[in-house]
This record gives structure tokens, C-alpha cells and sequence, in this order.
């Protein structure tokens, strides 16, 4: 089994290794490859489930499947292993279910793309990562394949490089989750300093002896890095910027998986949140803001995949609420639930784009008559988000509210409803505006091999909210079906929610126009984003422009200047030591040789080749010699004597 | 008057500048070589009044002079078929037109 289990996250990368490296042309034929890789990943996944349903339910260990180290130091502090219990299970399936659906939705959207083979070796890479995230079995593996999707993510949201909005949208993802990161990884260091450990084995257990403090360090920091992933507020700007991107990766990344990889990592880490208690209500109180937050914004959106992405900004947020209330099951169920409807809607959206070359909901309409089966399976998936009997997102919904109530946050309870009141009306919203009245004429129903895996998460949608109750005795929680009051409320809220949306929209009761001008001041707050992008932009970006042109001015000026400066100065000795070297050294040898060519020259003379001359010389030379001897010396002598 | 050792002097020192003269002047081997014996012969005057003036007792200087003879002739055949040599080389005797040596 532990060959298979690795076999799981190694396929998809193996498939990323061997695209890699492919000429263009190469690549984009053999894009097959990549789903070749997702379809045996999903195989051994359902294998790996299986075996995890059918493992005792009780008893010591019962939870843990499966459990292999690696051999990178076996059972040290670094020991990398892979863990399998319902909990991956359960994530092993959405995320390749979901994988393979996007992946081979991806042969009709991206079919005409010049680089549609990188695209799918940056899906195989992605899903390699997201497939560790869920069967690490320590923090640090987490944590690396963790950023292996931020990676993914980038490329992915700029995978149109050549546009300017692609490009900044996917380096503000990435800045923004990298700010979520720095906590994530400050957690990891506190965490290892506390118990020498990254193993959920080892840490998770040992949380409760931790000192309060402590632990709400570390739950706060993981919590941290979990918002910047998940999009929660205050780190949720990037989400709807990341729209930029492919579609169908949005599905997966931005909706399904990546996003939700926060929510997976504190449910995860929930002991140490509960040894911590504070952390909880941070969490709880974090999750209940991002979820109207979220949801407030989707109501003003014209893009209809801006409407998606706040809507999954205030889901992701509704499962940290369900976090908060210290309960996991219901987190990770509506990450279930919402992974498999949301990205049947961004799938949905993505061939509604495809066919009406807009996203400005404005310019669609009537796409009922010409879209049946992209109608059909997108209300599906809307009425699960509004939360409708007896889709998915009712029971999944329905849990969290019971958390809530169960954990006695009634204040809680109403913002959540009210969350929740504000999802039914806005898809209602977006419904209406696509689907009904007129508009696009020219639209077409998609390619079969775009339907098809959108049929498939409609049909998972349909029937995978009955499964509940065995989800939580899977997870290892005794959980009963829904309360008839609470259903009602909630079943009440949601309808509310379609009833007052189609009142506005599709029957044409309320001026739109005229709210907007007499809630002029709400709108413009709601329009400008609560002016979050604007405080950033101000309190951080161009801070940060300005320290960059200061260090880029002291670069330039001081740094610079003194390489510069001192290149000057060199340049200038070097002048200086040739000028030497020309006067004074080769002036010197130079002088000196003509001095001795002179004397040459005269001396020459002197050997005129005549004999006779030379014998003159000899004797003038024995003249002077007897002239000193007989006639100087004595005169000097006697000079020198008389003195 | 009396013939003293001053008069021999006096004699070989003309006869010794006259045979100077003649070879620092004269373009002629042949008459080089002549001054050369002149001066040559100087000396050996020299010597004999040196050793009958001085020392006549001895006859050293009598055999410093025969031996400076038999010297200067072997000198003075040795020297003529230098001359003989050159004039068969360079088809010349005058020493002026000899400066191949010149720097």
C-alpha cells in the first residue's frame, strides 16, 4: 500500500518531470499525458478510500490507516512520511475527482491555446502538490507542497502573461499569500521549538500540555497563513484578482482545492486551536466577517467570475466559522460539498464565457433556451451554493449551523443565516441575469467534452449531500441528521433569499437603478471593495514603491557613484602611472641608449683604419706619459713640498 | 774637441726622430719598413756608446746590439713578405689606401 499511497502525488509529478522539459509543439501533443497521470491517480485514490472506509471505525489507532516514513531519516525530527486517514481519504477524492474533471473540461476550453501543454504540466504539478498537502503526515511536507501550489497558482492566474492584468493579478496572489505565509512558517518554527517535532503524531497530541500562550502563538500563526491561502479577510484581495487566469483553473485552484487547503490546515492543526480556545474565536470571528464580507461583494459584480470568487471568499469563509465552533467535520464537509458545486459553476461559467466571448453578465441573457444541459447542471450547482434541499450545500450549510448553535454563538448563528440570506440572493442574482430574459443570441451549447465532467460534479452534488451522516461517522463524529426547526430556518433563509432575488431581477419589481442612487454611499463602498485595494495600495504598496526608489536611488547615487567613483580614480592613477612610465622610465632608457649611440657616433671616428693614425696616437700618449713623469710630477712635488 | 757620450746621444736621437718621422709619414710600406730599421739602428748606437762609455769593463751592451741586429733582420724579411703579401692581395703597398678597419 505505501508504494501505491506514494504513487498517488508521484504520478501527476511524474507527468509535470516529463513535460517539463518538452519543445512546445511536443508538449501540447502529449498533453494527454498529464491526464493519463490524474485518471490512475484517481484510481489508486478510490483504492486508498476504500480501505480507509473499511478500517475499524473504533479502537486504538482506528483513525490512522496507514502510516509510512520515508526514508529521508526514518522517524527523526525531519522524517517525511505519508498518512492516510479518512480525513485524506476524503480530501484524496475531491481534489482528484475535481482534478480530472478540470483536466479533461481542459481539452475543450484551452483546446485552441499556442501553450496549452505547459498548462496542463502546471495542472500536473499543482495536483502533485495538492495530493502531498492532504497525505503529509508532519507540517514541514505541508508546508513545502504548500508553496508548490502558490507556485502553481502564480503561473497559473498568469498563464497570459503577455496581458498586463494577468500579470499583476498573479504577482499580487502571490505577495498576498506570501504574507499569510511568513506566519505559516513563524508557526512552524514556534512549533518546532516546542516540541522538536513537525509530525501531526507527535505535535498535535503534545498541544495540550503546551502553555496557553503558546499555543495560541502557534494557532494564530498557523491561522495566519491559512487566510492568506484561503482568501480570508484581511488577506482576501487576491482572490478576485486571480480570476485572471484560465477558467477551468480557476475551478480547481481558486474554488476546489488550493483555496481550501487553509480550511484543510486548520482542521489539521484544531487541537492545538482548542488548547488554545482564543485562537478558536479568532478563527470563528475571522471565518463569520470574511463570510459577508464575501457575500455583500458578490452583490455588486458584473463579472460573473468576480461573483464566483467573492461567493467562494464568503464559503471558504462559512468553513471557518465551522472551525471556529471547534468542529472539523462540519469544516471539512462543506469543503467537500462546496469543491464539488463551485467548480461545477466556475466549469459552468467558463463554457457560458466560451460561448458568449463576455463576462460581463450585462451582455448575456436567454441562455436557457440555447445552453439546456449548461443550464440544468449550473442550476444544480446554484441552488446547492443558495443552500436548497436537498442538495449538497443545505446539509453541509446546515452542519456548520449547527455548530454554531451547539456551541451556543447565537450572534453567530444570525450572521450566519444573514450570510447565507445574501448567497441565495446574489446566485439568484447571477442566475437570472445569465439564464433568463434575453440577450446573447448567438450563443451555443458547449463541446460534449466540456459537459461531461460538469454532469459528473452535478451528479456527485445531487447525491452526495445524503452521505452526511456516514461522512461524520467516517471523520469519527456522531452527528444526526438535520433538526426540522434548524432545516427550516435555513431551508427558509435560502428561499427567501431566491424569493427576494427573482422579485428584483427576474420579475423586474425593483428599480435596480434607483436603489442604486438612493443607496448611493453603500453602493460606492461595496463598488470600491470596502476600499481594502485602496488601503493596501496606500499603506503598503506605495510605502513600500517609495522605500524601493529610496534603495534604488542610494543604489544608484551611493552605490553606484562609489564604484563609479573609485573606476574614475583608477582610471585616472592608470593615466597618471602611464604618463610616468612614458617620460620619466621609457624616457630613461630611451635617453640613455641615444647617449651611447652619440658617443658611438664619436667615438668612431677615432678608428680611422689607417695604422699610421693609430701610431700617432701612441705617440702622443708616450709624450704625455714622459711630459708627467719627467716634467709634472716633480714640479707638483715640489709645489706640494714648498706648501 | 773630444767625441763624448753626449755626441752618441745626440745622434741616435736624431737618427732615431728622422726614422720616427719617416714612419708616421710616409705612404709606403717599403719605406716604412726602412724607418723602422732607422730607429731600429738608433737604439743599437745607443746601446754600443752606452756600453763603451758607461760600463767598459763588460761588453754587455756589445751583445745586446748583436743581438738586436740579428733580430731586426729576421723582423725586416718577415715584415717585406708582409708587404709582398698584401700587394699580392690587394694590389697595393700604400698604407693611406689600407683602411678596411676604419669604424
Amino acid at each position: 500500500m505505501g508504494v501505491l499511497l506514494a504513487a498517488i502525488p508521484l504520478l501527476p509529478a511524474a507527468a509535470f518531470a516529463l513535460l517539463g522539459p518538452m519543445s512546445r509543439e511536443l508538449r501540447n501533443r502529449a498533453k494527454w499525458v498529464s491526464i493519463v497521470a490524474m485518471s490512475a491517480s484517481l484510481a489508486l485514490a478510490v483504492v486508498a478510500f476504500v480501505q480507509a472506509w473499511l478500517a475499524p471505525a473504533h479502537g486504538e489507532g482506528a483513525r490512522v490507516v496507514f502510516h509510512a516514513f520515508a526514508p529521508i531519516a526514518p522517524g527523526g525530527a525531519f522524517g517525511f512520511g505519508l498518512l492516510l486517514d479518512p480525513v485524506s481519504a476524503v480530501m484524496l477524492i475531491v481534489v482528484t475527482v475535481v482534478g480530472l474533471a478540470v483536466q479533461v473540461y481542459s481539452l475543450g476550453y484551452m483546446h485552441s491555446d499556442e501553450r496549452v501543454g505547459w498548462y496542463y504540466a502546471v495542472l500536473s504539478l499543482f495536483s502533485a502538490a495538492m495530493l502531498a498537502v492532504v497525505l503529509a503526515d508532519n507540517f514541514l511536507m505541508l508546508y513545502m507542497a504548500w508553496e508548490v501550489m502558490g507556485l502553481c497558482s502564480y503561473l497559473l492566474i498568469g498563464f497570459w502573461h503577455t496581458e498586463e492584468g494577468p500579470r499583476k493579478a498573479s504577482i499580487k496572489a502571490f505577495l498576498v499569500t506570501r504574507v499569510g505565509d511568513i506566519g505559516f512558517a513563524l508557526g512552524l518554527a514556534a512549533m518546532f521549538a516546542l516540541t522538536r517535532s513537525f509530525a501531526f503524531d507527535k505535535v498535535l497530541p503534545a498541544a495540550t500540555a503546551w502553555a496557553p500562550g503558546a499555543a495560541t502563538l502557534v494557532a494564530l500563526l498557523l491561522l495566519f497563513g491559512a487566510m492568506g491561502k484561503s482568501a480570508q479577510f484581511p488577506l482576501h484581495v487576491w482572490l478576485p484578482d486571480a480570476m485572471a487566469g484560465p477558467t477551468p483553473a480557476s475551478a480547481l485552484i481558486h474554488a476546489a482545492t488550493m483555496v481550501a487547503a487553509g480550511v484543510y490546515l486548520v482542521a489539521r492543526a484544531l487541537p492545538i486551536f482548542v488548547a488554545s480556545g482564543v485562537a478558536l474565536s479568532v478563527t470563528l470571528l475571522i471565518g463569520i466577517v470574511t463570510a459577508l464580507l464575501g457575500g455583500s461583494l458578490a452583490l455588486v459584480q458584473y463579472d460573473i467570475k468576480k461573483v464566483l470568487a467573492y461567493s467562494t471568499i464568503s464559503q471558504l469563509g462559512y468553513m471557518f466559522v465551522a472551525l471556529g465552533t471547534a468542529s472539523e467535520v462540519a469544516g471539512l464537509y462543506h469543503l467537500v460539498t462546496h469543491a464539488f458545486f463551485k467548480s461545477l459553476l466556475f466549469l459552468g461559467a467558463g463554457v457560458i464565457i466560451h460561448s458568449t466571448h463576455t463576462q460581463d453578465m450585462r451582455e448575456m441573457g436567454g441562455l436557457r433556451k440555447k445552453m439546456p444541459v449548461t443550464t440544468g447542471v449550473f442550476t444544480i450547482g446554484a441552488l446547492a451554493l443558495a443552500g436548497v434541499f436537498p442538495l449538497s450545500g443545505f446539509f453541509s450549510k446546515d452542519e456548520i449551523l449547527a455548530s454554531l448553535l451547539r456551541g451556543h454563538h447565537y450572534a453567530f448563528f444570525g450572521f450566519a443565516l444573514l450570510a447565507a440570506l445574501l448567497t441565495a440572493f446574489y446566485v439568484t442574482r447571477l442566475w437570472v441575469r445569465v439564464f433568463w430574459g434575453t440577450g446573447s443570441d448567438h450563443a451555443h451549447e458547449g463541446h460534449r467534452v466540456m459537459l461531461a465532467p460538469m454532469v459528473v460534479l452535478a451528479a456527485i452534488t445531487l447525491v452526495i449531500g445524503f452521505a452526511s451522516v456516514a461522512f461524520a461517522g467516517f471523520l469519527g463524529h456522531e452527528v444526526e441528521w438535520p433538526e426540522v426547526g434548524l432545516a427550516a430556518a435555513s431551508t427558509f433563509t435560502a428561499l427567501a433569499g431566491i424569493g427576494a432575488g427573482w422579485w428584483v431581477y427576474a420579475m423586474g419589481k425593483v428599480d435596480t437603478a434607483e436603489v442604486r442612487e438612493r443607496l448611493r454611499l453603500l453602493y460606492l463602498v461595496l463598488q470600491q471593495k470596502y476600499y481594502m485595494d485602496r488601503l493596501y495600495e496606500a499603506a503598503f504598496v506605495k510605502p513600500f514603491e517609495k522605500v524601493a526608489g529610496a534603495f534604488a536611488w542610494f543604489d544608484l547615487g551611493v552605490i553606484d557613484g562609489a564604484v563609479n567613483g573609485a573606476a574614475a580614480l583608477w582610471v585616472r592613477a592608470t593615466q597618471l602611472s602611464w604618463r610616468f612610465d612614458v617620460s620619466v622610465i621609457d624616457g630613461g632608457v630611451n635617453r640613455l641608449a641615444d647617449a651611447v649611440v652619440d658617443a658611438g657616433e664619436r667615438l668612431r671616428r677615432l678608428q680611422s683604419g689607417s695604422v699610421q693614425s693609430y701610431q700617432r696616437l701612441v705617440l702622443g700618449a708616450v709624450v704625455l706619459l714622459l711630459a708627467w713623469v719627467m716634467v709634472l710630477w716633480p714640479a707638483l712635488k715640489a709645489v706640494l713640498k714648498g706648501a | 774637441m773630444k767625441v763624448g757620450l753626449d755626441a752618441f746621444i745626440l745622434l741616435a736621437t736624431a737618427l732615431f726622430s728622422v726614422g720616427l718621422f719617416g714612419a708616421l709619414s710616409k705612404r709606403s710600406a717599403i719605406m716604412v719598413l726602412m724607418a723602422l730599421e732607422l730607429m731600429a739602428n738608433a737604439v743599437n748606437i745607443l746601446l754600443v756608446a752606452a756600453s763603451r762609455y758607461v760600463t767598459p769593463a763588460t761588453m754587455d751592451g756589445w751583445f745586446f746590439a748583436v743581438f738586436s741586429l740579428v733580430v731586426s733582420a729576421a723582423e725586416i724579411g718577415l715584415g717585406l713578405s708582409l708587404v709582398l703579401a698584401l700587394y699580392r692581395k690587394v694590389r697595393t703597398a700604400e698604407l693611406d689606401r689600407l683602411e678596411t678597419l676604419k669604424g
